[in-house]
């Protein structure tokens, strides 16, 4: 389905000096530069997938993407995508495939959206019936019936988002890169295009490839994480599995109507704050049994908190300490 | 290539509907500054005429010189109209983009706009020919002659449109193409006629010019309106063999190109 094989893209650019002396230098003597966007990326993805694609900014997500939708060449290794190497940019690759940018628009501003779909209903040579089934659908599903025929310009983010979505999915691709669609959107409006996605997958068993921060939209929709770091990557595995990275254990946070002696919990690593009504513990997952029964006979216990995202601790963590990453690289 | 003509249809009515959303920026923009250039040559000249009305420059009445100038905006406006689009914007801001993964390509779309705004300029320049034939400054030629040259002034266009999406496409490399892309207007307006009659120039330089395309984008065109000129052959041939060259061209830049291109900012 998708196949990468040492796929690699580097970047080259020119060193520009400041000042006016300084472009005239660097225009007689051009500094180059080199940066390794990607490194020798392998990468097999199965029809009907969802893959979480995960990174800091610029460790190269995008610029996968890019090569993957055959917007830029590799610089070097082998890659494709439903049997056609993305760079040769086959009008049949490009009827199958889809890009979701949350940063970019793909409508264009100046006429309603419903233009916009027109005129993809001729480049991708939808049939008129199958066309106007699927505005119908989506269009009610997203509740963006009476954005139509607004011009995009004056729609608000989260609006243009949901039409941008419905753009993409016009022609029933059969793999969606989606890069960050979330960005920028409120809590409900985030819920909504993950719940489209869902459904349409659902649907159509299409191959989805996602990057996003948000790691409520990763958990919400894939089930393997591919993290990529420096260009390189350093996981590649199961969803519950990536959990567990830093070990098994769960952070766990108890608040007391009074103060605590400080000895309490001292196998579990206790943060206490001043007043000792409120501690931040790690236990690890075989001694969970026994602490929940300590914990809850403690007559001052207000109330207990366990961690609701144990995916998004674990990238905070591998994003402020990379030394793990690269521990986990070699 | 059946089955592209409903893609390339949809594409010039939205390009219509594009172009006139600014309704009032789209009028400044192209008639804008070709009024007020033309303004300035008629104050200019009447000047140098105002000495003795019987003046003749190099073979020009006051009344010829006009005409030569009015004719010279309408083929600025017909043949030179679209130069205001500005590819390599696309490019470095990374839009070309959606272009390369929708199956419709960069070229074609470009050139289905480049026709849609054509429709609608030829349109303008008729009204502006007939709105100045209202005035006393133009005897409007037969109907004839103004279908001769209008659609010799389309097939110019066709010339400024290969040599724009050139230095668009230079947008790969260089960071701005706006002084590029009025340094050649500038030049192809001193040298095709556009600003100056060419009997105004040297003869030397008149005959070396006679091997260059640039007289075939103004003056001829300019001649074939006031019926000066019938070597349609020769005309034609010159502009699509550059038009050919400029192709081929843009097809081996664009090659290269996408192969460097780095999408940025996307």
């Amino acid at each position: 389905m998708i196949n990468a094989r040492g796929l690699s893209k580097q970047f080259i650019s020119f060193k520009k000096a400041p000042g006016l002396s300084g472009a005239v230098r660097s225009f007689f003597h051009p500094e180059k530069i080199y940066k390794d966007a990607v490194k020798q990326f392998d990468l097999d993805i199965k029809q009907g997938e969802m893959i979480g694609l995960l990174g800091p900014n610029g460790a190269g997500k995008t610029t996968l993407m890019k090569m993957f939708t055959g917007i830029i060449v590799p610089s070097c290794g082998e890659l494709s995508i439903l049997g056609y190497s993305p760079a040769e940019r086959q009008k049949a690759f490009r009827q199958k495939i889809a890009l979701v940018m949350g940063q970019k628009s793909q409508l264009w501003w100046d006429i309603p959206a419903m233009d916009s779909f027109l005129l993809l209903q001729k480049y991708y040579e939808i049939p008129k019936k199958d066309f106007e089934l699927r505005v119908k659908e989506m269009s009610e599903l997203l509740g963006v019936v009476e954005l139509l025929h607004i011009h995009v310009r004056r729609l608000s983010l989260g609006e243009r988002m949901k039409l941008e979505l419905m753009a993409s999915l016009l022609h029933s691709p059969e793999v969606i890169f989606l890069d960050e669609p979330t960005i920028g959107l409120d809590l409900v409006a985030q819920e909504n295009i993950r719940e489209f996605i869902r459904e349409y997958h659902r649907k159509h068993n299409a191959t989805l490839i996602l990057t996003s921060h948000y790691m409520a939209d990763v958990q919400a929709l894939c089930e393997r994480l591919v993290l990529i770091f420096d260009g390189q990557k350093v996981y590649d595995g199961s969803l519950g599995d990536f959990e567990n990275i830093l070990g098994h254990e769960k952070s766990v946070s108890l608040s007391f109507s009074r103060s605590q002696n400080s000895s309490l919990f001292s196998d579990y690593s206790p943060i206490w704050n001043d007043e000792k009504t409120q501690v931040e513990l790690r236990v690890p997952e075989c001694s969970w049994n026994s602490f929940g029964k300590d914990a809850f006979q403690i007559d001052d216990l207000v109330d207990f908190n366990t961690e609701k995202l144990p995916i998004e601790k674990v990238m905070k963590t591998l994003m402020t300490n990379p030394d793990i990453l690269r521990q986990m690289r070699t | 290539m059946m089955s592209s003509i409903p893609k390339w249809w949809q594409t010039i009515r939205i390009a219509w509907s594009k172009h006139t959303a600014y309704r009032l920026n789209f009028v400044l923009q192209i008639l804008g500054p070709t009024l007020v250039f033309f303004f300035v040559k008629y104050n200019l000249w009447s000047a140098v005429y105002s000495t003795s009305p019987e003046t003749v420059i190099k073979g020009y009445t006051f009344q010829e010189m006009i005409q030569y100038h009015v004719w010279a905006l309408v083929v600025g406006l017909i043949a030179q109209g679209h130069m205001v689009v500005n590819l390599s914007e696309e490019i470095r801001m990374g839009r070309i983009s959606a272009y390369l993964i929708y199956p419709f390509n960069f070229w074609e779309f470009h050139t289905a706009d480049f026709l849609a705004f054509q429709t609608m300029q030829t349109l303008i320049a008729l009204i502006t020919i007939f709105l100045i034939g209202l005035s006393a400054f133009l005897d409007v030629p037969s109907f004839q002659l103004i279908l001769t040259g209008m659609t010799y002034c389309l097939f110019v266009s066709l010339f400024w449109f290969t040599l724009q999406y050139m230095t668009g496409l230079m947008g790969f490399w260089l960071e701005e193409t706006w002084m590029l892309r009025v340094t050649l207007r500038m030049i192809a307006g001193f040298l095709s006629g556009a600003i100056l009659p060419l009997e105004l120039y040297p003869e030397k330089l008149v005959t070396f010019l006679d091997y260059t395309p640039f007289p075939y984008l103004t003056y001829y065109p300019i001649k074939i309106f006031t019926g000066q000129f019938n070597q349609f052959g020769q005309a034609y041939l010159v502009m699509g063999l550059w038009c050919l060259v400029f192709i081929v061209i843009n097809k081996i830049i664009w090659r290269k190109g996408i192969k460097m291109y780095t999408a940025a900012g996307m």
